[in-house]
């Protein structure tokens, strides 16, 4: 048994760390937003961690803020020109910041070591620190969604137009969204260098922007545990099937394209959808029974 | 000096015109931001490589193999990606989102074929040839490719203004319900749209692939990246912005290149990027639209 968690710990560490890019891509897409600038965020996030506990007294928890607030910047600096543009123009400009970043860390060889990376980093991270992380952020979530900024997100998502006649404004919602997702993602990035002891440029590049928008897809746009579940399933997959660990690039590619054309809500929000419609199908009497409501 | 490089940056911003020419056609005809255009460029370029080394053709029908390639990989991506989600009522993500499926998808199977290695044409494919034209050296191959991309515009021009096809084409680029309420065929323009841009990016990758020497799995993201910008700079479906942005770009990033350095070139094309989304996020020719656009 005891050989079995030490197999098995390295897989579930990096489960919750890339739940944590998941949820990055999962608060662009909630409110609306076509980002794709996830792996860009961790690649800030990572490296200003690594560099911070490295090179600087702070300690983890302060490289850890500094290594979010490095996020925040970068969401907030995107959605300078992001904020008002809709779609199509989102996602060119994301991608084309992903691999920016991951050319400019390449550049940048005296604070990011290069195409060697940052390496011998001290590992501050434990799995239930990283438990413990992802179900704070979980709540946090949770909690964003039901206030007023999650209804707002939900408003623009659902139509930007309509929204803004609301009197919503959906610059500055976007513009939260930009800062939201960057932090989380930045978080990521920073967990990943104090759990694996060394980060390189290409762990940033477009695998990891694939991945966080597939396990989103995968696991569904909606609920809090959609990303969670995709996450824990694009992992864990190629575990049980050993041929399928070479081609994960294929094995996302060929999920993304048949998910979205027919399940396009994704495992979560098609489970959740198809028990309301259960829900609604049997008759008025026994729902309000089984909800504990009073007789009509 | 500078009249060589300003001469080097036209000719390869020729090529990343032709390039964004089917990336910006096929979002000003059906709003969809095909992310796979890539792919259909590298394919382009494997097949020209394939059809020289394997089968032993000359340029010129290798050449004309690859646009046809590209054109087939193109038109499947539309069967077989784009079409069922549109017949179930896919929205704009949902199109982002299976472009980048279908790229993957692409890449890892020019992986197979390639073995992951990045091929090389043989020596002498090409003519190796200089004149002096007004104190300047220009090759062969720089004229012959120059040359290329201008007829390609120009069918694709005359394609666009002068055939019933491309007739239809612009009017399903205003609106796409109207025009199928006058008869237009939505299938066929579809068709033409893909298949012309397929042939535009297998032509581009076998001119890069020959002039770089250089045809591998991956070739296909760097040029995505230049494109993003072009179609930003020259306006997201305008053709005659995409051309202009093409050559700009080619020759801003030669000139960055030699002037200021090569490993920057990446990080300056971006910050124009970034520049043009925050001062003039319909691009810099804009003012050329309605009647020259296609959108």
């Amino acid at each position: 048994m005891g050989n079995l968690v030490a197999t098995y710990r390295p897989l579930f560490d990096l489960i919750c760390i890339y739940a944590v890019f998941a949820f990055s891509q999962y608060v662009a897409l909630r409110a609306g937003l076509f980002s794709l600038a996830t792996a860009g965020f961790a690649s800030i996030g990572g490296y200003a961690g690594a560099y911070l506990l490295k090179e600087t007294a702070l300690g983890p928890v302060l490289s850890g803020v500094g290594a979010i607030l490095c996020g925040v910047a970068a969401g907030l600096f995107l959605s300078l020109p992001l904020a008002r543009l809709r779609g199509a123009f989102q996602a060119i400009a994301t991608i084309g910041f992903v691999q920016i970043m991951v050319s400019l860390s390449l550049f940048a060889a005296p604070i990011t070591g290069g195409a060697l990376g940052l390496n011998a980093i001290p590992k501050v991270a434990s799995s239930g620190l990283l438990v413990a992380i992802v179900a704070v952020l979980m709540l946090l979530l949770a909690v964003i969604n039901r206030g007023g900024i999650g209804r707002a997100f939900d408003a623009i998502r659902q139509d930007y137009t309509v929204a803004a006649s609301l009197g919503i404004s959906t610059n500055k919602y976007s513009r939260y969204a930009f800062a939201l997702s960057g932090a989380i993602g930045a978080l990521g990035g920073c967990l990943l260098a104090f759990d694996t002891y060394s980060i390189q440029p290409d762990l940033f590049g477009f695998p990891l922007l694939v991945f966080a928008i597939a396990a989103v897809i995968l696991g569904g746009r909606s609920s809090v545990a959609g990303p969670l579940v995709g996450t824990v399933f694009l992992m864990v997959l190629p575990e049980l099937a050993r041929p399928l660990a070479d081609e994960r690039l294929l094995l996302q590619g060929a999920l993304l394209i048949v998910v979205i054309i027919y399940w396009p809500r994704g495992i979560v929000d098609g489970l959740v959808r198809r028990w309301h419609d259960r829900d609604a199908a049997q008759d008025p009497q026994a729902r309000r029974d089984r909800h504990g409501l009073p007789a009509a | 000096m500078f009249g060589q490089e300003l001469l080097n940056g036209v000719v390869v911003g020729a090529v990343y015109a032709l390039f964004s020419l089917g990336l910006t056609l096929v979002f000003g005809i059906h709003r969809i931001l095909n992310l796979a255009h890539g792919a259909v460029f590298m394919w382009g370029a494997l097949i020209g490589y394939f059809a020289v080394t394997g089968a032993g053709l000359a340029l010129l029908p290798a050449f004309i193999l690859a646009i046809l390639g590209g054109a087939l990989v193109s038109v499947a991506l539309d069967l077989l990606v784009f079409r069922p989600l549109r017949r179930r009522q896919g929205d704009e993500f949902g199109t982002i989102i299976v472009s980048i499926g279908a790229n993957l998808v692409l890449m890892h199977l020019a992986q197979q074929a390639t073995n992951a290695q990045t091929l090389r044409f043989p020596f002498g494919i090409f003519p190796i040839h200089f004149y002096h034209l007004l104190g300047l050296r220009v090759s062969l191959q720089q004229i012959v490719i120059v040359a290329a991309v201008a007829l390609l515009v120009i069918a694709l021009v005359l394609y666009l203004f002068r055939t019933n096809l491309g007739t239809d084409a612009r009017a399903v680029a205003i609106d796409e319900r109207t025009s199928m309420l006058l008869g237009i065929n939505p299938h066929a323009v579809y068709f033409g749209t893909f298949a012309i841009a397929g042939a535009l990016a297998g032509a581009a990758g076998v001119i890069l692939g020959i002039a770089f020497n250089s045809v591998s799995y991956l070739m296909g993201e760097p040029i995505m990246l230049q494109a993003f910008v072009v179609i930003v700079l020259g306006g997201l479906g305008s053709v005659p912005g995409a051309l202009l942005a093409g050559v700009m770009l080619g020759v801003i990033q030669t000139l960055t290149t030699v002037y200021i350095s090569s490993e920057l070139s990446d990080a300056v094309v971006f910050g124009l990027l970034f520049v043009v989304l925050l001062a003039r996020p319909r691009g810099f020719f804009a003012g050329l639209h309605t009647e020259h656009r296609v959108a």
